[in-house]
């Protein structure tokens, strides 16, 4: 099992606090939803962990080492896949291209929590893009996106997955599938971290639940519980009704 | 003493600058060939033309001008071939690519001068300068990209062409250096035209090759990685300003070599052949062909070198025509002519195949039936 340590992350955008100094721990056998109102500073938590961001304070630790000094490339390369809330491919080339460039990278030093991936295909089948290895990556439909995304990330043996709203823009139906995908993410041993604002899809995925507002941790645990907190209902739940 | 500033900056070098900034911008926007290159019985078929021609052109008697026309062209495209490995491949541009040259050309005469090198001694000199340079000159693409990037490249090509000038005589200044003649190579004596032209081929075919391997290789991938997308690179674990600066390194072998070769069969080299407007040139000629093309370099060296002089236009007139066909390009052909042949084919004969498919009776309502 891998730990991700967040503890006392700072970050400012000039005068805005996006983080204001939140401690936060994800665990790759568990899978840990984050949620909260648009610019509470989650998908800066997740920045700063994969460092595109150099956090003002706090530390990052990934199994005890500190890694909050490190590029973004070499965070890469620990064992830490992510997704971005903007759907990101290698837009003009094949599908197999985009997962083959992740298998010939990531987890370089063989720790992946996984077992090498015998093929693109054998990955592309895993996430349900079976027939599409030659077609260009910007000429799939949007799900079909979503799902190239998560294939790049596991194409580097990941043991921490984290998700930028992996769901957003796609249906009920879609949302059910990749609730199903994660699930096998998730049997392979890899921990998966995700943000999203589907709470119906959150309560069904996520064991545990992060809530940030302004830039603050205002709840942390079993989801139930947190579905339940007055707090959390007042700041998110309530708006979104 | 006076510095010597060479000849003064041409006031319409600045706007090509400009006019070829946008063309790299929109460079290589559609077609296949920007997966890399996929080996195919027409790709060999062509390659295998390409080879026959470039050899047997000195026995089809083309004539003492042409034939240095084409020494030139080789040449050229082997410095093309580098430059379209940061820029097809990772898609950056960068206009100094002529001063890269020049480090391979002054290296391999200054190395005659005062070590007595041949030629075959300067050149691995010739590359390794050239390449470091190519990864100085690539640094500030780590922090700056696109428009900027270019400009800087353009900027350090002219700085080198001012301090190539006020060298005084380790640079030979304004007039330049000379060089001793090849001699023979395999017993073959290069002083003659043909046999040169042929020395220079061998190089330019070898230079097609490396090109094209690094293409289907995982490397050119993680180039290519690079030029769709940074952000998703990195978060892979890819390393992309080490890639950068090596990809420019890499090109700068190919610049280096190519300034040797020159300057060998040139045997007198000055500033002026390594300044900002031939760089800019080499990049009318990487976009007209088509920079992620396999064949795309050869064929805008080619045209552009020759064209001119098949059309006999008068130098200041193909200044104009570059622009003209920048533009055209910029505007018809975002790919470059070779992408543009490709798709064409392409259609063609997707459309013989379809008709097959259904049968010469019912050839005009095949593309009614989808497939």
């Amino acid at each position: 099992m891998t730990v991700l340590e967040v503890s006392g992350i700072r970050k400012q955008f000039g005068g805005v606090v996006a983080l204001a100094g939140i401690d936060v721990t994800i665990k790759s056998d568990e899978i840990l939803g984050v949620i909260g109102p648009n610019g509470s500073g989650k998908t800066t938590l997740f920045n700063t962990v994969c460092g595109i961001y150099r956090p003002d304070a706090g530390r990052v630790r990934w199994n005890g080492e500190d890694i909050t000094a490190k590029a973004a490339f070499q965070i890469g390369r620990l064992g830490i896949g992510r997704t971005f809330q903007q759907a990101m491919s290698f837009p003009a080339l094949s599908v197999r291209e985009n997962v083959q460039i992740a298998m010939e990278h990531g987890s370089r030093r063989g720790e992946g929590a996984i077992r090498p991936w015998s093929s693109p295909e054998e990955l592309l089948a895993f996430v349900g893009l079976e027939g599409f290895a030659d077609e260009s990556a910007n000429a799939m439909p949007f799900g079909n996106l979503r799902r190239l995304g998560i294939a790049v990330a596991l194409g580097g043996r990941p043991s921490q997955l984290l998700l930028d709203e992996p769901a957003a823009g796609l249906n009920e139906a879609e949302s059910a599938e990749l609730v199903q995908l994660f699930r096998r993410v998730h049997q392979l041993g890899v921990g998966v971290c995700l943000i999203d604002h589907h709470v119906g899809m959150m309560a069904e995925l996520c064991g545990n639940l992060i809530v940030l507002n302004f830039g603050n941790k205002i709840a942390d645990g079993p989801t139930d519980t947190i579905l339940r907190d007055a707090k959390v209902i007042e700041v998110y739940l309530g708006a979104q009704s | 003493m006076e510095a010597q500033w060479g000849q003064p900056l041409n006031k319409d070098s600045h706007s090509a600058v400009a006019v070829a900034l946008d063309a790299a911008e929109r460079h290589g926007a559609d077609g296949e060939s920007t997966r890399g290159f996929k080996p195919s019985w027409e790709l060999a078929a062509v390659a295998a033309l390409i080879v026959i021609g470039v050899l047997a052109l000195p026995w089809l008697k083309p004539g003492y001008r042409t034939l240095s026309f084409a020494l030139t062209t080789g040449v050229t495209a082997i410095v093309l071939y580098g430059m379209a490995i940061p820029f097809g491949q990772a898609g950056i541009m960068s206009l100094g690519y002529a001063g890269l040259m020049g480090f391979g050309a002054y290296t391999a005469a200054i190395l005659s001068r005062d070590f007595g090198m041949n030629m075959w001694q300067a050149m691995p000199f010739s590359a390794i300068v050239a390449a470091v340079f190519a990864g100085l000159f690539g640094l500030p693409s780590l922090r700056i990209s696109g428009h900027h990037f270019a400009i800087t490249t353009y900027v350090m090509c002219e700085l080198l062409r001012i301090v190539l000038t006020n060298g005084g005589k380790f640079t030979g200044a304004a007039t330049g250096l000379d060089l001793p003649p090849i001699g023979t190579v395999l017993g073959i004596n290069m002083d003659k035209l043909a046999n040169a032209y042929l020395l220079v081929a061998v190089f330019m075919l070898a230079s097609i090759l490396v090109a094209y391997l690094i293409g289907r290789s995982s490397y050119g991938r993680t180039l290519r990685s690079i030029r769709e997308n940074e952000q998703l690179a990195r978060s892979v674990g890819i390393n992309t300003n080490l890639h950068k600066v090596v990809a420019f390194m890499v090109s700068g072998l190919f610049a280096g070599v190519g300034g040797n070769l020159q300057a060998y069969n040139y045997r007198h080299i000055s500033p002026d052949l390594y300044g900002g407007s031939i760089s800019l040139n080499f990049a009318l000629m990487v976009m007209l062909g088509g920079a992620r093309t396999i064949f795309g370099p050869l064929t805008g060296a080619v045209i552009v070198t020759f064209l001119p002089e098949v059309m006999r236009i008068d130098p200041v007139d193909s200044r104009i025509a570059y622009g003209l066909a920048l533009i055209a390009v910029i505007m018809l052909l975002p790919g470059g002519v070779i992408a543009v042949t490709e798709r064409v084919y392409r259609r063609l004969t997707e459309t013989v195949i379809a008709t097959r498919r259904v049968g010469p009776s019912h050839a005009g309502s095949s593309s009614a039936r989808g497939d």
